[in-house]
């Protein structure tokens, strides 16, 4: 008996303090406002987040100097999701009910956004996610400032058929979503174009593939054939410092086989001896070394703030920028954090992003950025080589798929839907079918 | 009678004692989550519900480890495998819930098929529609695969670290065959935006507490089933062949059927723990195979205390609130404490915190006669 | 000029290369332009605007004919020629150790420098590069270096034209290295294939095609066959079968090689495994973190060498190797005093300490160098590679394979003919009764497993050469190197080094028709549905020393 009661009573005693810890967490903060930091700082995805998570602190760092927003300081809640995908479900969850946030900024992979979609969706909270993605998603809780698929993928392949003649395509991918819905689009636009199905080659490898002599070689004898060959990778992170390796030393050289990447940018350079590498190609929406006074500004104090004259600045670091500073005016315009009210004020919003325009939240919760194809240099730099004359309006719904080119997303009032069929004129996908 | 033979024992006080609070919990979580307003003190946010309802189901599959582990001296570095495919099964059930309502309202094909362009559902999918099959397919996958696995591995006495590494192959293995987005199973991403399960929207608050409670009784059963079996003739059997495998064959008993019992029932427990796990976090992908989750299991069950019925939960319980808790608060501090706590408990407490406890209050002998003790290091001889 | 170039914008920039043929047409015996001419030419840079403009000026440096406009044209492609901003002039920056400014003729540096920020570069990408490639290449048809010639030969075969053959023959004539001939003809020959010289000539140069037996050729004679009739379409596609055959032996090898080089990589993985879990019985999840710390060393020695001495950079392997052994075995070391040797008999156990350990290990290292990956840099040689036959052989994957089996003669060699190898072995085969023979056994168990954390740092070394350095390496070697260490057989350094050779090669036999991933698991299968067949690996230690 005595055991028994000991016993309820360290359970009861600690499920009360964990509900009094949140409720604490929950009364405290009237005089701040809080903003979560959902990146993963330990695990595989660590190498590419905890970059995000200094970010976030630094922006939020440097609002705070100007006085912070509606009169209020705002506080960076950091949590670790640790690569874990229901983790990321877990920590969103505890970020908007325990720690009663005001917006969330977070995510790197698909499968962690697609994980905590549900929980803003039910406890109506704002994510924006800021690394380029597949397309095929429009939610109202969620606000897509890296780049849909027709802001690098199309662009990158019109440069390559246009500029360099290219004729042969590789599209060699790690096996997930990102890489596979945009082999698809690609391989449907350039169909579309007239390339043959025998002049494109696709593959996909796991995550993490270390041992590229086979499909490097493999490259290489596609390429053997006289027609002008490049590479369009999307090779995720960590795949490819070995991928690049045992492509510099089979001696690929960028004049003869191009390899233009969208998932590699100066953080993953950084790894790297890019000597052998000069000449192959990036698309993003922003590169380090676009020449802007905003860039200039922003990298000098983003120095000065992590105390490290060689950290390199990113895309998804630039969508955070363009996000954050979005969700700062939009709550001044609201005039409230609410997140409904927030949510209604995103739209239309219209910030300068760092090359040098303005950036603009369209209804379907993607933004406008200008597209750069960059070659890399010696120094684990990219040099804008081609970029679009304007800015790009993200097409969440691709145009080359079969079932999503009738889909439209607008979350204005009146028709407030991701997924508007046009054919239909129904909100909720394809009707019919 | 078979159960009459199982539970012809009766349980330890201890054990009568973990189904009272299961059950007490059980009861009382969602009744302070749905009837008390949130600004009462003794209110069980939702966020907390989901939280408990998600230690409850690594409680549960703790305990299957513990079964064979603890119990049975094998050491499966795969138990993450059955329990998601447990899991799977449980999110394929919700993908077809999920019907016209998908982005492209495709009555038939779930999201990521439709823009992998699927044109047909795969025959494996066929009979998730319905509640009773999945729930049938949650216990008879991992069953079926623990089974057909065991039944290679023991009759050709693969045993100890051999049979630990190979476990670990095989949800290698799976965790490969599950992230390509050719199996048919949405790859990387897995399966996710469940809506109903059988016909409850999975995100409101009621379901989340039945959930939970659900969750709480199917540990409760948990128990009851590795009591009732580590309690009868074929629980000593199972120690036997722990404790000395060959001397137990010498004897004339088939210790490869007593593994592979032990080990089909184990999984299907696992089975059970990623089913009920899925609605409520909302999403299952390869990633829950991994090497390193399946590991943290063993983990959980030796720092509660293995060979012991509550040990795998008190430490599945325990290492995921501090995981909560660390991830939060200490974020880059996690990884040491975890670290230093597998060190700390395999130095310090080789009968896990249970075992500390026992110590303490010098309940130990009193409970021997009960419980079967563990008994360290006898799985496998040192190589000499 | 203009007009020509124009056109060759609107046509896609591959058409450059045929036209560039037009210039060793013209210029076979270079008319030397006078020094300033080429000087207003390059001057040219300072207004062009955009890279079509920019190869105008290229092409009309290159129509010159000229040598000299080498030395611009090389800085240009490298992305070192630079507008003043005041006078338009254009220089070469160098900026090794202080900025210098070079005169783009005569590569003399420039008194007044000034600073960097007066310059500005002159951009280029690969379409500009390929054509100075090809400017360079027709420029260099008569140079003095065979290198060049060999460059300009390749160029031609590349692109074949048949208004070339007369350029050629006299080419061919001219010259007196047996290689660049030899390319020179197979240039020829290609030509020869689009022209319409007499069939007699044509069977020739398949024939002479056909014996160069690579892909060039085949697509070359594919191409040829698909437009030709009669007797020359069945003889280019007689040949290109030939060729097909040849290659398809190649590929056989081809195969065989990489296989060869994959197994090394887990065969050095894997090693260490094989002395700490197969000689000592100890699961060390920590292995991969001792080969992490390995890979992170040589970032370390490189660093320092970067900068302190930065002309050792081609020995910081060197350096590296012994630096990595130190640091992984005295890890190894303090982990086997601190927390395995308390739990020896109790695999089991040490495999979840050596777990948290890694853990420890795997965040530390998060912590003090950062999340991110780490440069490190090749050696220049362990850079690029050589043919051999049909395959090309990357260097720092043949000094893997070397190094690898290296590391497995030497631990050979310490195993069988040193009086520490002789304990090492009397303990694994009986503990208790080697104690009684006065061997040391705590101290042998502790230098064991130093020595197998060692190895694996010394791995690390390797590994460095060909994958990331991040905080997450030693995760994606560890499950592998335990398949290798079941696989071959526990206690049985031979059994790692066929089970680690045979699995590399499988895999990729299997990798070409399966796909990298489908290959993974169906020989994560087979190693499972193996052990079935012999639970104790391929080669396992016979006798009572294994029966538990």
């Amino acid at each position: 008996m005595n055991l028994k009661l000991t016993r309820r009573g360290v359970l009861a005693a600690a499920l009360a303090g964990s509900i009094s810890f949140t409720a604490g967490a929950a009364f405290a903060q009237e005089e701040t406002i809080k903003v979560g930091v959902l990146h993963s700082l330990s695990g595989t995805m660590a190498i590419s987040e905890t970059t995000l998570k200094d970010t976030m602190l630094f922006l939020i760092d440097e609002q705070n100097k100007k006085g912070g927003v509606l009169g209020k300081k705002l506080e960076a809640v950091v949590v670790d999701p640790a690569s874990d995908w229901p983790l990321f479900a877990e920590k969103a969850r505890e970020l908007i009910s325990a720690n009663k946030v005001a917006a969330v900024f977070g995510c790197w992979t698909s499968v962690s956004r697609k994980s905590v979609l549900p929980v803003f969706e039910e406890l109506n909270n704002i994510l924006f996610y800021p690394v380029q993605y597949e397309g095929e998603e429009s939610q109202r809780n969620v606000f897509y400032t890296g780049a849909a698929p027709n802001q690098q993928a199309i662009p990158a392949v019109d440069y390559l058929m246009n500029e360099e003649g290219v004729e042969r395509w590789v599209l060699a991918g790690t096996d997930y979503v990102y890489p596979q819905t945009t082999n698809k689009i690609l391989a449907a636009y350039l169909e579309a174009k007239g390339v043959a199905k025998e002049d494109i080659m696709v593959n996909y490898t796991p995550f993490g593939h270390s041992d590229w002599q086979t499909i490097v070689t493999d490259i290489k004898n596609f390429g053997s054939t006289g027609k002008k060959t490049a590479v369009v990778s999307t090779i995720n992170g960590d795949a490819n410092v070995p991928f690049y390796k045992e492509l510099a030393n089979q001696g690929i050289k960028a004049e003869d086989i191009p390899v233009v990447a969208f998932s590699v940018g100066e953080e993953e350079l950084a790894g790297l001896d890019t000597a052998p590498l000069v000449g192959h190609l990036t698309a993003w929406n922003y590169f380090q070394s676009v020449d802007t006074p905003e860039n200039a500004d922003f990298i000098a104090k983003w120095k000065a703030y992590i105390k490290n004259d060689k950290r390199v600045t990113n895309d998804p670091m630039e969508a955070h920028y363009i996000g954050f500073n979005m969700w700062v005016k939009a709550v001044e315009k609201a005039g409230t954090t609410d997140p409904d009210a927030v949510i209604d004020a995103l739209v239309g919003v219209s910030v300068p992003n760092l090359s040098g325009g303005y950036s603009t939240m369209m209804p379907n919760h993607h933004i406008t950025k200008p597209v750069l194809i960059g070659e890399i240099q010696a120094d684990g730099q990219m040099e804008t080589v081609w970029e679009t004359p304007g800015v790009v309006v993200g097409d969440e719904w691709s145009d080359y798929l079969a079932d999503s080119k009738d889909l439209i997303a607008d979350w204005r009032a009146p028709m407030n839907c991701g997924n508007f069929n046009t054919a239909s004129g129904k909100c909720g996908g394809k009707a019919t079918n | 009678m078979i159960t009459q033979r199982f539970l012809s024992n009766g349980f330890s006080p201890r054990i009568q004692l973990t189904l009272l609070l299961l059950v007490a919990v059980a009861i009382l979580v969602p009744v302070l989550n749905l009837a008390l307003p949130a600004d009462n003190p003794f209110h069980v946010p939702t966020y907390l519900v989901a939280l408990f309802g998600k230690y409850l189901c690594y409680a549960l599959l703790a305990l299957a480890l513990d079964l064979v582990w603890g119990y049975c001296g094998i050491l499966s570095l795969g138990h993450g495998a059955f329990f998601s495919l447990g899991g799977y099964a449980m999110g394929m059930y919700l993908m077809r819930q999920i019907g016209s309502r998908g982005v492209y309202a495709n009555p038939i094909l779930p999201d990521f098929m439709v823009f992998l362009n699927y044109r047909e559902l795969p025959w494996f999918w066929l009979g998730f529609d319905h509640f009773w099959f999945a729930a049938l397919m949650v216990m008879a996958v991992p069953g079926l695969l623990a089974f057909v696995f065991g039944w290679f591995a023991f009759r050709s006495r693969v045993t100890g670290v051999y049979l630990s590494i190979i476990t670990q192959a095989m949800t290698y293995a799976l965790l490969l065959a599950f992230f390509r987005n050719d199996m048919g199973f949405g790859g990387n991403n897995g399966l996710t935006d469940f809506k109903d399960i059988v016909g409850f929207p999975v995100q409101a608050q009621t379901t989340r507490a039945t959930l939970f409670a659900l969750s709480a009784l199917a540990l409760a059963l948990g128990v009851v089933v590795t009591a009732a079996i580590v309690g009868s003739k074929y629980g000593k059997l199972m120690i036997a062949v722990r404790d000395a495998e060959p001397r137990t064959r010498f004897l004339g008993w088939r210790p490869e059927n007593v593994k592979l019992f032990a080990f089909t029932v184990s999984a299907v427990m696992a089975g059970i723990a990623g089913a009920l796990y899925v609605p409520q976090v909302g999403i299952i992908n390869p990633g829950e195979f991994a090497p390193a989750n399946s590991i943290e299991v063993v983990v959980w069950t030796a720092v509660g205390g293995r060979g012991t019925i509550i040990g795998p939960i008190i430490g599945a319980l325990l290492v995921n609130g501090a995981k909560s808790w660390f991830t939060g608060a200490l974020p880059e501090l996690w990884l040491f404490a975890l670290g230093g706590l597998f060190i700390f408990v395999t130095l310090f407490l080789p009968k896990g915190i249970l075992g500390l406890y026992d110590q303490w209050t010098g309940h130990r002998r009193r409970i021997r006669k009960q419980e079967p003790a563990p008994l360290p290091g006898a799985e496998v001889q040192p190589a000499e | 000029m203009q007009r020509r170039v124009q056109h060759c914008r609107q046509s896609r920039s591959l058409a450059v290369l045929p036209l560039l043929l037009a210039f060793v047409i013209a210029f076979l015996a270079p008319a030397h332009a006078d020094e300033a001419q080429v000087r207003s030419i390059i001057t040219k840079f300072g207004d062009a605007k955009g890279f079509p403009q920019i190869e105008a000026v290229v092409q009309e440096l290159g129509a010159t004919g000229d040598p000299v406009v080498a030395r611009s044209l090389n800085a240009l492609s490298d992305g070192v020629l630079h507008v003043r901003k005041a006078d338009k002039q254009i220089f070469i920056l160098e900026e090794r150790g202080g900025l210098r400014v070079l005169d783009p003729l005569s590569g003399e540096a420039v008194a007044d420098a000034g600073v960097a920020r007066d310059y500005t570069k002159i951009r280029v990408n690969n379409g500009l590069r390929r054509t100075i490639r090809g400017v360079l290449g027709s420029l260099t048809l008569s140079a003095s270096d065979p290198n060049a010639r060999m460059r300009a030969a390749d160029t031609l075969f590349q692109t074949p034209d048949p208004d070339a053959i007369e350029t050629l023959d006299g080419a061919i004539a001219g010259e007196s290295v047996p290689a660049v001939k030899m390319r020179l003809q197979q240039a020829r020959a290609a030509a020869v294939l689009q022209s319409d010289l007499p069939d007699a000539q044509k069977e020739e140069a398949i024939a002479l095609l056909g014996g160069m037996g690579d892909r060039a050729a085949l697509s070359l004679l594919n191409g040829f066959a698909a437009n030709a009739q009669g007797d020359l379409k069945s003889a280019a596609e007689g040949a290109a079968d030939r060729i097909n055959t040849t290659l398809a032996a190649w590929d056989m090898a081809q195969n065989v090689w990489f296989g060869l080089s994959l197994g090394s990589v887990l065969l050095l993985a894997a090693i260490g495994l094989a002395i700490t879990f197969g000689v000592m019985g100890v699961i060390n999840m920590a292995h991969g973190e001792m080969v992490m710390l390995g890979a992170y060393t040589t970032f370390a020695v490189q660093e320092a060498i970067r900068a302190g001495a930065p002309g050792l950079f081609d020995w910081s392997l060197l350096i590296a190797a012994p630096t990595a052994f130190l640091v992984a075995g005295a890890v190894g070391l303090a982990m086997e005093r601190g927390i395995i040797r308390f739990l020896y008999g109790r695999p089991l156990e040490t495999l979840l300490a050596t777990w948290g350990v890694s853990l420890i290990l795997q965040q530390a290292v998060r912590t003090i160098f950062g999340p991110n990956n780490r440069e490190v840099g090749n050696p220049s040689w362990m850079s690029g590679s050589f043919e051999l036959g049909q395959l090309a052989i990357t260097w720092n994957r043949l000094w893997i394979v070397v190094f690898a089996l290296a590391v497995f003669a030497v631990l050979l060699f310490v195993f069988n003919r040193t009086s520490w190898g002789l304990h090492m072995r009397a303990v694994t085969q009986n503990r208790r009764m080697a104690a009684s023979m006065g061997i040391r056994t705590p101290w042998v168990d502790a230098f064991t497993f130093a020595l197998g954390s060692g190895i694996a740092g010394i791995a690390g070394v390797a590994l460095s050469q060909i994958g990331n350095v991040s905080p997450n390496l030693g995760q994606s070697y560890i499950i592998d190197s335990f398949m290798v260490v079941v696989f071959g057989g526990v206690g049985n350094l031979w059994g790692t080094l066929v089970g680690a050779m045979s699995l590399g090669v499988l895999n990729k036999f299997l990798e070409p028709y399966a796909g990298a991933v489908l290959g993974k698991i169906l020989v994560l299968v087979l190693i499972i549905l193996f052990i079935q067949k012999r639970p104790r690996g391929l080669f396992a230690l016979k006798g009572r020393a294994v029966e538990a």
